[in-house]
């Protein structure tokens, strides 16, 4: 079985992959951050695959590692092979470099890029989509809070100061939280 | 104005016809003093003069410099010397033709050790070598890619005093940005860096300076403007405007006048990301080794110098092929002067500085002296390969 290590600082995506690798039927031998890494580090996983993110600065750490153990004769980690330039050009899209022994063949490489490359991917998206839920939910606020300034201060029932809020956005092709946000700033200025 | 007779530059070249085949050239770059020639390339405007629009794409390593340009997702890079060759030569990693189509600078980078040593009596390299030869613990160095020039000029530098860079001591390897910080926290005795890293280490107080890379080989090779032979195949006017632009570059930068506003621009976070004032210093060739010893140094770092900097010498290339040899990232001698020929793209270049009248050197080969008294001049790759006492 093809033996994987996963040199990750991001530990929520490197265990993800992990257990996709695995059910993909790979031995995942390790995960590592780029603060672990050292020759013995490297040494003690033996993988015949190394997965790292193609923009981590301690590439180059890595890549005296290889080369190293390369001229020593240990076992031997070098990007790619040259059959795999398509699937590595994919993979590096999705940010994802792999570092693989000799012996592995195009076909098991391929399938190993192509789970990491769809795991990095998986990962910006649901991190993207957690950003856009965050603002969701500030912008949420703080139409609750200028809706409650608006009770406060005028009176209306709540659906009332939607609705007049509502109204103004459209008549301003303003954004409801803009509208909510000047609402707010007009209350701190003390107007 | 030394023209060469052997490169009829401009006989097959006529710029009405010859387009660029590709107008937007996304060139890589990592934070260091000597990407100032691709940066300026694009902020003074040189690239729209010849028909290109140059797109700096700042990078977080060296392997990343690499993996890009084979993979095309870049189209040519600022790159080492040695990291060129290794590509190909297929050292650690994908085996791709490669072409040099300039050399970039000449001088501008260093070695440097850890405040700490200084604690234990070592200000230069004989009292280094007497330390680690004491063998009280091990010592570890830092490089920044293992084919590399800073790799080869530190253990040249280590090697002239005996040190053996690869059994006496730890080697390392640190992006540049990283350097400093690396050493701060005690990862490393000591560092070979491109500036204004090693600036850095003394503005912070975490090292000084023991030897300047001109030091080592006044006027050395250092980065090149690199692609793959194939880029190159496809679009050579598109290559032959770049390195128009980089030529401008050049020679905006090496005139003195420029170099505080260049140390300005290149200083914002978008490129080297340091304080223009640690940037200056050494780029003005105004120097300190951070133990009280203050110089001008007048081999600081050069882009032009009259055509002599970005003409790309055979002799440069091999020079790194002979280092390879000697510390066994080859294992027997390449044939020398037939790798300089493919990679280094010395016809291109001549047509690019015929049309800006730039002179061209007439020999491809140049002689040195370098800091141990040997002499290089590309004569004999194999004896000078041969005849250091310190080898892998």
């Amino acid at each position: 079985m093809i033996r994987i290590l996963i040199i990750d600082d991001a530990r929520d995506r490197a265990a993800w992959l992990k257990a996709s690798l695995e059910l993909a039927g790979f031995d995942v031998v390790g995960l590592l951050s780029w603060e672990q890494v050292d020759e013995d580090s490297i040494g003690a996983a033996s993988a015949d695959v190394i997965i790292v993110d193609a923009n981590a600065p301690g590439r180059d750490t890595l890549e005296q590692i290889s080369l190293m153990s390369n001229t020593l004769e240990k076992p031997v980690v070098v990007l790619g092979a040259q059959k795999d330039q398509h699937s590595i050009r994919e993979a590096m899209r999705a940010g994802v470099s792999a570092y693989v022994a000799h012996e592995i063949q195009g076909e098991d490489l391929s399938a190993i890029i192509h789970v990491a490359a769809a795991r990095f991917a998986e990962h910006k998206r649901l991190r993207d989509e957690l950003k856009e839920a965050k603002s969701q939910l500030s912008e949420r606020k703080l139409v609750d809070r200028a809706k409650g300034i608006l009770m406060a201060d005028h009176g209306y029932s709540e659906p009332d100061a939607y609705k007049r809020m509502r109204s103004m956005a459209m008549s301003k092709g303003k954004r409801l939280a803009e509208v909510a946000e000047a609402i707010i700033m007009a209350k701190e200025l003390g107007a | 104005m030394t023209q060469s007779k052997k490169y009829p530059a401009s006989a097959n070249f006529n710029s009405g016809s010859d387009a660029p085949e590709l107008k937007e050239i996304k060139v890589g770059f990592i934070p260091l003093t000597d990407c100032a020639s691709v940066v300026i390339a694009s902020l003074m405007k040189f690239d729209e003069k010849y028909g290109i629009k140059i797109i700096p794409c700042k990078q977080p390593s060296w392997a990343a410099v690499r993996d890009k340009v084979v993979s095309g997702e870049l189209h040519a890079a600022q790159a080492l010397y040695g990291l060129v060759y290794g590509v190909h030569l297929g050292i650690g990693g994908l085996q791709k033709d490669m072409a040099v189509l300039m050399t970039i600078n000449n001088n501008g980078q260093g070695i440097s050790l850890a405040r700490h040593l200084k604690d234990k009596g070592v200000t230069d390299g004989t009292s280094l070598a007497r330390l680690i030869k004491s063998r009280d613990r091990d010592y570890t160095f830092a490089h920044t890619f293992p084919t590399g020039t800073h790799a080869m000029w530190l253990y040249y530098w280590l090697a002239s005093y005996g040190i053996d860079p690869i059994a006496d001591i730890k080697t390392i390897t640190v992006p540049p940005a990283q350097m400093v910080m690396n050493a701060r926290v005690g990862s490393m005795d000591g560092f070979c860096v491109g500036e204004p890293w090693n600036a850095r280490g003394i503005h912070d107080k975490v090292s000084f300076s023991v030897a300047s890379s001109q030091d080592i080989w006044p006027d050395h090779p250092e980065k090149v403007l690199g692609a793959t032979a194939e880029f190159v195949a496809q679009h050579p006017n598109t290559a032959r405007s770049l390195v128009m632009a980089m030529l401008d570059a050049a020679q905006f930068i090496d005139t003195q006048a420029n170099r505080a506003r260049v140390a300005e621009l290149i200083a914002s976070p978008d490129y080297v990301d340091a304080p223009a004032e640690v940037i200056a210093g050494r780029f003005l060739g105004n120097y300190e080794d951070g133990l009280g010893k203050t110089w001008h140094d007048q081999n600081h770092i050069k882009f032009f110098n009259d055509g002599k900097v970005p003409f790309p010498y055979l002799s440069d290339g091999m020079w790194f092929l002979t280092q390879f040899k000697r510390w066994g990232l080859l294992k027997e001698d390449p044939d020398y002067l037939a790798v300089a020929k493919q990679i280094n793209r010395i016809e291109l270049y001549s047509q690019a500085a015929a049309q800006l009248n730039v002179a061209v050197p007439a020999e491809p080969m140049r002689s040195s002296t370098l800091m141990d008294g040997s002499v290089w001049d590309g004569k004999d790759p194999e004896g000078y390969a041969a005849r250091f006492e310190v080898y892998a």
